[in-house]
């Protein structure tokens, strides 16, 4: 290694912004921080095992659970394949048990000063959030995939083929990203793994005051009307349609808006929260 | 020797920069007043180190400059840019190693430098020249590809310093760099942090080991309660002490006080201490766990005299170390107290 001390910079634009603008910075560092958070996350053995093995898991106990539930009036007729008709709550439950895990992993590196060493450098700093919601998208698509997977092998069908089933997954991993703040929220603000699993956990309720398990005719008045606010039934219908009628556009759209909102309302506190925390 | 088209590969060549620093003050927002005024200036491509206790302020200090906090009030500049105004614009020319290692436990060697490297905004070749250099550097090639979560202490270390050296930065801030490591891994990473310095990187180092910033600093800045207390080069600041420190180890004389050992040294002690207290050339005497420790001028001229005068009945003395003046003597002598209790009783014993 031989430098001149007090040499002139020669090829100075190596430190400029180069040729990407704002945009492709944001982009580009939210790859690389990204690709580093998912290497993270399936280079531990249990991680991409347990994303498949829970799903599966957990979809085989419900379907059993509520084999005989299409026999209750008010399932109509269009639920003719209860596994078809269960998917896409499984679905929003796996994205919450994602969800659920994922603020500590910005908790860890927030106390091994891997945050610190990130924040010295040029990166934008929501390059840094939005790195961490990379594993979380692919985490949810995953698990959304193994439980579309074995519905299929277990008899259903999807409506849509193929297309519908990769609008599914997006979904899945679109609604994972926006929720997300229930688990960064609470972890930039109590900086406590503990506090950040048992605070997002408290979401659960929305997700089973949801269509998860029953249509919206068979609830109570009450819940009727929560549920016309409930952004999860939006997401469940959306995938519910591509699963067992058609590209349903209004329910997709429907879906979108609702995922849009929760991302929106949830991000805005999450910024502030991480503002707060390297301010 | 790189060749020409070598070099300008490996990425930017380190312009040396300097390190403004002007009645800063950071008031945490518990009411800690943990840096309390402070002014200095670090000197293109000097090395800098600020050397106190723990809790001193250094650590606060060090991340101010490093922007990754805001200061309550007072300006700082690093390479001419106010690190307030324009803090994207003072990362770039920086490097930062934190006080405690932080690399990418489940990233390799290589992985971790060029995830670092492409945050500074290098890629393609100049990045993969630049890793390749870094690794071969801290004599980490053999383990560039294992994860370094399998590292041991010093090459996460080395790694750690790999990765703040990347881009080429013009100034490195070191938080505690040696904290934790073995004597062994500490030395070639002081030989390394030297060879650092020489390529024109204005470097300013926190520490609390008085022989670190003995050893590496052209120039200390002793720290204490967010106050700079003095600065200086060792050597200059060590010879204001203008005396030695002499350490009298005592066995204490049981049977003088039937068999109670901390007694008998206590009365040795206070025996010493009224005899020597006597003569002129020694300035000051305190007690430690086995004697006591004295502030002698000319001391190598004056043990004789000294050990005369304490040659009575009550008094055996089991060994005797002569220091010259240390950092930690500089400290105790504008704070009075020492910088780390534990690393005053330092000393080789000769054996008497």
């Amino acid at each position: 290694m031989s430098e001149a001390i007090g040499a002139a910079r020669q090829n100075e634009p190596v430190r400029s912004a180069g040729p990407l603008g704002g945009l492709g910075r944001f982009v580009a560092e939210t790859a690389y921080l990204g690709l580093r958070a998912w290497r993270r996350f399936y280079r531990v053995p249990a991680n991409p095992l347990s994303i498949v093995l829970y799903p599966l898991i957990q979809l085989f106990v419900f379907s059993q659970l509520f084999k005989d539930i299409v026999q209750l009036p008010g399932f109509g007729a269009s639920s003719g394949s209860y596994l078809a008709y269960l998917a896409p709550g499984q679905i929003t439950f796996t994205v919450f048990f994602a969800v659920s895990w994922s603020g500590g992993n910005l908790l860890y590196d927030y106390r091994s000063g891997m945050l610190d060493k990130l924040r010295a450098t040029p990166v934008g700093r929501y390059a840094i959030l939005a790195g961490e919601l990379v594993p979380l998208f692919l985490e949810c698509m995953i698990m959304a995939a193994a439980i579309l997977v074995l519905s299929l092998l277990l008899g259903a069908r999807i409506e849509t083929g193929l297309p519908g089933a990769v609008g599914v997954l997006l979904l899945a991993g679109a609604f994972g990203v926006a929720w997300a703040g229930t688990s960064f929220v609470p972890a930039l603000l109590t900086k406590n793994e503990q506090a950040t699993g048992t605070l997002s956990i408290l979401f659960f309720p929305i997700a089973f005051m949801s269509t998860a398990f029953v249509p919206v005719a068979l609830m109570p008045d009450w819940l009727q009307v929560i549920n016309a606010w409930n952004p999860i039934t939006y997401v469940i219908e959306a995938m519910r349609a591509l699963m067992v009628s058609g590209f349903e556009w209004d329910a997709i759209g429907r879906a979108v808006v609702a995922i849009a909102a929760v991302g929106l309302v949830l991000h805005s506190i999450t910024l502030l929260a991480f503002r707060r925390l390297t301010d | 020797m790189l060749s020409e088209s070598v070099r300008a590969a490996a990425g930017p060549a380190v312009v040396p920069a300097t390190v403004e620093v002007d009645d800063l003050v950071k008031v945490y927002p518990g009411g800690t007043r943990a840096v309390d005024g402070i002014t200095f200036r670090v000197a293109a491509g000097e090395f800098l180190g600020f050397l106190g206790p723990n809790g001193a302020g250094k650590t606060t200090t060090i991340r101010i400059l490093a922007t990754l906090l805001r200061a309550t009030s007072g300006t700082a500049r690093v390479a001419s840019i106010d690190v307030a105004r324009d803090p994207a614009a003072v990362r770039q020319r920086i490097g930062f190693a934190t006080q405690t290692v932080t690399i990418d436990q489940m990233a390799t060697g290589r992985e971790h430098l060029a995830l670092i490297g492409r945050l500074h905004r290098m890629g393609g070749r100049t990045l993969v020249t630049r890793v390749h250099e870094l690794l071969d550097l801290m004599g980490l090639t053999d383990a560039a590809d294992k994860l370094s979560g399998t590292y041991s202490g010093g090459m996460r270390r080395r790694l750690d310093l790999a990765s703040a050296l990347v881009h080429r930065p013009d100034v490195l801030f070191l938080d505690e760099p040696t904290e934790g490591l073995d004597p062994q891994s500490r030395l070639a990473l002081w030989d390394e942090l030297v060879r650092i310095n020489r390529t024109g990187t204005t470097m300013f180092l926190t520490t609390h080991y008085m022989e670190e910033a003995d050893r590496l600093c052209e120039r200390v800045a002793i720290i204490d309660h967010g106050r700079i207390v003095v600065e200086g080069s060792p050597g200059g600041l060590k010879s204001t002490i203008g005396a030695d420190t002499v350490t009298l180890r005592l066995v204490p004389q049981a049977s003088a006080t039937n068999g109670d050992a901390a007694g008998a040294l206590a009365a040795s002690q206070a025996e010493v201490r009224r005899r020597l207290g006597a003569l002129a050339a020694v300035v000051s005497i305190e007690p430690t766990d086995d004697g006591v420790r004295l502030a002698v001028r000319d001391a190598g001229a004056h043990v004789p005299e000294l050990l005369r005068t304490i040659d009575v009945d009550g008094v055996r003395v089991h060994g005797l170390a002569i220091a010259g003046p240390t950092l930690d003597d500089v400290f105790l002598h504008h704070t009075g107290r020492h910088i780390r209790a534990e690393e005053a009783d330092q000393t080789i014993w000769t054996g008497w």
